[in-house]
């Protein structure tokens, strides 16, 4: 009897805490418009990855009578080497950086929380090992490795190349996640949960972890741009697979092939997909100020 | 910009005069001073801790300043065995090129006033030997190596060919051949070197140690450094910064009367954008070809005194095919494919400063091709943009349409790529149009780069790629030019004289050509065969073979030539004269080398 009065009640207490925690969502987004610039930037490049490529036809047309042509209507950031539309290409490019910032943060995030919430919990002999691999694989320079990797590895797909960039990108979220682990499992909460006898699953999963979700999701944020930077530099360096709309390859060959760091022709080129990045990260920047708030009641100017 | 070159052949022209009238009177000392500001194409990154050696690659010897050669080559369109003056004044060659006598300078001396001799010549043969060139070669195989090195004066040296595998690019090996200073790289090489070298040119296993003995040497002679730079050139190494290097005049050079600038000055670059930057502000005296987008060249020729000057480059890029792999090996899908290339587009989309689109595909560079074949270049197939024509080829080959999209004969799906070396722009944005073109006539095609050239050079060697961009024409010596297209990589070598054929995919091979082609109007041809030919010929039958072979490549296309490369060279008129006027040789050599003949001289 009393069981099925208490379930309802509890439904109800968890459907008042979600409508209270997207109220207050709301009012931390109110509370500065730069907080929605954020996200509608971040929705628009959701879109711009999923539905972009679809807005073009296969083969963007080229018009080789206007190479590097100026900015016009009908070109917002002119055109390319051979005539095609920049903006075309920014637009089509984007599903490949953004699904790889997508894999990247997905893998940085749940190989380094794993690994940072298991060590830090069991501590021990497990803590040992796990913080010396984490502290090899911080060792290991993720730059020259990738450029070394790009001799015999081409890359050609997003995941694979968000899988590479996952895989080396975890090291310093397992740390940190560890630390907090270290210290959230000596608090009151914790102890209380395992004097009631609680499974571990229990406490890892609704203990813990809710702690740390905030601290985990701006990682994740911020493991996006740290992927996004990074293969486009690999592209920009040229030892990437070549492919037109790759914003790293066309800052290349604004560069090297058009000269836009030294006259103007091709600066519209190389400033489209500067652009696109610098707003991407601007809008992941507003968005995990926002985050911040939400998640740390203390921040809160109520 | 056309305005401003015809001012400078003028002034050049000027300038010449007046050097030979200096020459009689006063010795040009009143044109001279000055710092010529320039860069080194041949050193990309100057590197303060290289040696003062002009083998190393890293070494801080500049060729034409500080660094000599016997004689400096003119790169003429027929002729490869024209040169100007070096450390050799003149030179008899044999009328069958068995032997060349050189008479070196009668007054020139080493920058520390030890006078330059026969021996210094001989030694540096043997430093030659020690790295291997196409003269001084110890390898059993090699064609057009010397046999023998016999100093006749203290100023004559007479070097003989070994006729038992001689080639016609003897001469022209022996010229381009760096002289060192004896008395200071006297310890590079051990005492009984020309013992061991006589021991290398026989048979067995004795020879094959002294062969090990003396290409072991080649690490011990890269890595030797003087402690400083003793001269022959007109100027000695002063100093360096990883900035630039800076250059004074050698009194004792034998021309120093007749060197205008006091100091030459060398840029440190890395990268073309540096080179556009220095030619913006006006810095460079000269730029060597330097690869400039359209709307660079165009703010470069706005700077005050700067001027372009042109000439002939004996290179070409062409697409390459392996016929190893299908459809590659068909001819009628090669043809097809050169029916839907618009060569003009492609060269003003990636090279339209640098290059002339390629009339056809002949093997040759377009200039040299009109003085070897005359006539017979417009006979041959032009390949001009005809999509009738390439789906008549395609047709033949048995390829099939489906879907407004080219599929191979048994239906499956045929993706065209090609392949090119990431840091070579012009290439990049290249392959880039020509997939462009093809997709849009139905041929599925993309683009692979590869991280750097040697990279892409040792993957295209191996076979990995389908076709590859390479680089054609490499002239003037007609051999030089065919054995790009049906030499090692196409699997023909010559191996103590003789012709080899190696199967596709074996020893290098990865263009896998026919062995024989049935020319039409010529009948079946062994193109390696009459390529092997053009080393020994002589010049009245070069003309037979070449024409022979170019209707061949014409016909088969190994590759298809998509531009020919144009020698576009910058100078600034603003604080010196004399420069080269367009379609000079002299182009084809650095600017040390106008500075030594005397043609620069100080406004």
């Amino acid at each position: 009897m009393t069981a099925t009065t208490i379930v309802p009640e509890a439904r109800s207490a968890s459907a008042t805490l979600r409508r209270n925690f997207w109220r207050g969502v709301w009012r931390v987004m109110k509370r500065k418009p730069s907080r929605m610039l954020g996200v509608v930037i971040m929705a628009g490049f959701a879109f711009m990855g999923i539905f972009g490529p679809m807005l073009y036809p296969d083969r963007l047309p080229r018009d080789t009578n206007a190479l590097y042509a100026a900015p016009s209507w009908a070109h917002p950031f002119g055109t390319d080497f051979e005539g095609t539309d920049v903006l075309a290409l920014v637009v089509t490019g984007s599903r490949y950086v953004l699904l790889t910032g997508l894999v990247t943060a997905v893998i940085t995030v749940v190989l380094g929380a794993g690994i940072g919430l298991f060590a830090g919990f069991r501590r021990g002999r497990w803590d040992s090992v796990l913080m010396r691999i984490t502290d090899m694989k911080l060792t290991i320079p993720g730059l020259p490795l990738l450029l070394v990797l790009s001799t015999i590895w081409k890359f050609t797909s997003a995941i694979e190349m968000g899988l590479v960039l996952g895989l080396l990108g975890w090291g310093g979220v397992a740390r940190a996640v560890r630390s907090q682990t270290l210290s959230l499992r000596e608090r009151g909460f914790v102890e209380a949960a395992r004097g009631l006898g609680l499974s571990t699953t229990h406490i890892i999963g609704r203990e813990l972890l809710p702690s740390m979700a905030p601290y985990i999701a701006m990682n994740m944020l911020i493991a996006v741009t740290g992927a996004v930077y990074a293969q486009v530099g690999l592209f920009f360096l040229g030892v990437l697979p070549f492919e037109a709309n790759n914003w790293g390859v066309m800052l290349n060959l604004a560069v090297f092939g058009g000269g836009a760091l030294t006259t103007t022709a091709a600066l519209p080129y190389l400033l489209a997909p500067l652009l696109a990045i610098l707003l991407l990260t601007l809008g992941i920047v507003l968005v995990v100020d926002a985050m911040d708030e939400i998640f740390n009641p203390r921040l809160r100017e109520e | 910009m056309k305005r401003v070159a015809a001012v400078v052949s003028l002034l050049s022209l000027a300038a010449v005069t007046a050097t030979a009238c200096s020459s009689t009177s006063t010795g040009g000392s009143s044109a001279g001073g000055g710092v010529f500001t320039t860069i080194d194409g041949f050193k990309p990154g100057l590197d303060v801790n290289g040696p003062i050696n002009p083998w190393n690659p890293k070494g801080n010897m500049f060729q034409g300043y500080n660094s000599m050669k016997l004689g400096w080559k003119k790169n003429h369109l027929t002729d490869p065995n024209q040169f100007y003056p070096g450390i050799a004044a003149s030179w008899d060659i044999a009328p069958d090129n068995s032997s060349i006598t050189l008479h070196l300078q009668p007054n020139n001396k080493w920058s520390d006033g030890t006078p330059v001799t026969a021996e210094d010549v001989k030694l540096s043969i043997a430093l030659a030997y020690t790295q291997g060139s196409t003269a001084f070669s110890v390898d059993p195989g090699a064609a057009g190596a010397a046999s023998d090195v016999e100093i006749i004066d203290d100023h004559t040296v007479k070097i003989s060919q070994d006729m038992s595998n001689p080639s016609v690019t003897f001469v022209r090996g022996v010229m381009d051949s760096f002289v060192v200073p004896a008395h200071i790289w006297k310890d590079a090489v051990p005492a009984n070197f020309w013992d061991t070298l006589k021991a290398a040119r026989g048979e067995g296993a004795e020879a094959e140690k002294a062969r090990a003995e003396i290409t072991a040497q080649s690490d011990k002679v890269l890595a030797f450094a003087p402690a400083k730079d003793v001269s022959a050139g007109p100027y000695t190494l002063e100093r360096m910064n990883p900035g630039e290097a800076l250059l004074v005049k050698n009194k004792n050079f034998y021309n120093a009367a007749n060197v205008g600038p006091d100091q030459v000055k060398l840029l440190n670059y890395t990268g073309n954008e540096q080179i556009w930057n220095y030619l913006i502000s006006g810095k460079l005296d000269n730029a060597p070809f330097t690869a400039v987008p359209a709307d660079v060249m165009k703010r470069i020729g706005q700077t005050p005194g700067n001027a372009v000057v042109k000439g002939f480059s004996p290179v070409s890029v062409a697409m390459a095919f392996n016929q190893s792999k299908k459809p590659y090996d068909n001819v009628h899908v090669r043809r097809g494919l050169a029916y839907l290339i618009n060569r003009d587009e492609i060269t003003k989309i990636a090279s339209p400063e640098g290059g002339t689109p390629a009339l056809t595909t002949t093997g040759i560079h377009q200039k040299p091709a009109e003085a070897w074949l005359g006539s017979e270049l417009s006979q041959l197939e032009p390949y001009k943009l005809d999509a009738a024509k390439a789906e008549k080829e395609f047709k033949e080959a048995g390829l099939k349409k489906t879907g407004g999209k080219w599929t191979l004969p048994d239906g499956k799906p045929w993706k065209f790529t090609i392949n090119v070396p990431a840091p070579f722009s012009d290439w990049v944005s290249a392959a880039k149009a020509v997939t462009s073109q093809l997709n849009e006539a139905g041929v599925t095609a993309e683009v692979l780069t590869t991280a750097d050239y040697p990279l892409y050079l040792s993957e295209l060697s191996a076979g990995k790629y389908d076709v590859g961009f390479w680089l054609v024409a490499l002239g003037p010596a007609p051999y030089n030019i065919y054995q790009r297209l049906y030499g090692a990589s196409n699997g023909w070598s010559i191996l103590g004289g003789k012709i080899k054929h190696s199967a596709p995919g074996k020893d290098g091979n990865w263009m896998g050509s026919p062995e024989t082609i049935d020319v039409k109007g010529v009948g079946k041809v062994n193109p390696g065969e009459l390529t092997g030919k053009l080393n020994t010929a002589p010049e009245s039958e070069q003309k037979a073979i070449i024409s022979q072979l170019a209707k061949a490549a014409n016909q088969d296309l190994p590759v298809i030539q998509l531009w020919d490369y144009v020698n576009t060279q910058f100078i600034n008129t603003n604080r010196f004269t004399g420069f080269p006027e367009n379609e000079s040789d002299l182009l084809r050599e650095t600017s040390g080398v106008w500075i030594q003949l005397g043609m620069i001289k100080k406004k």
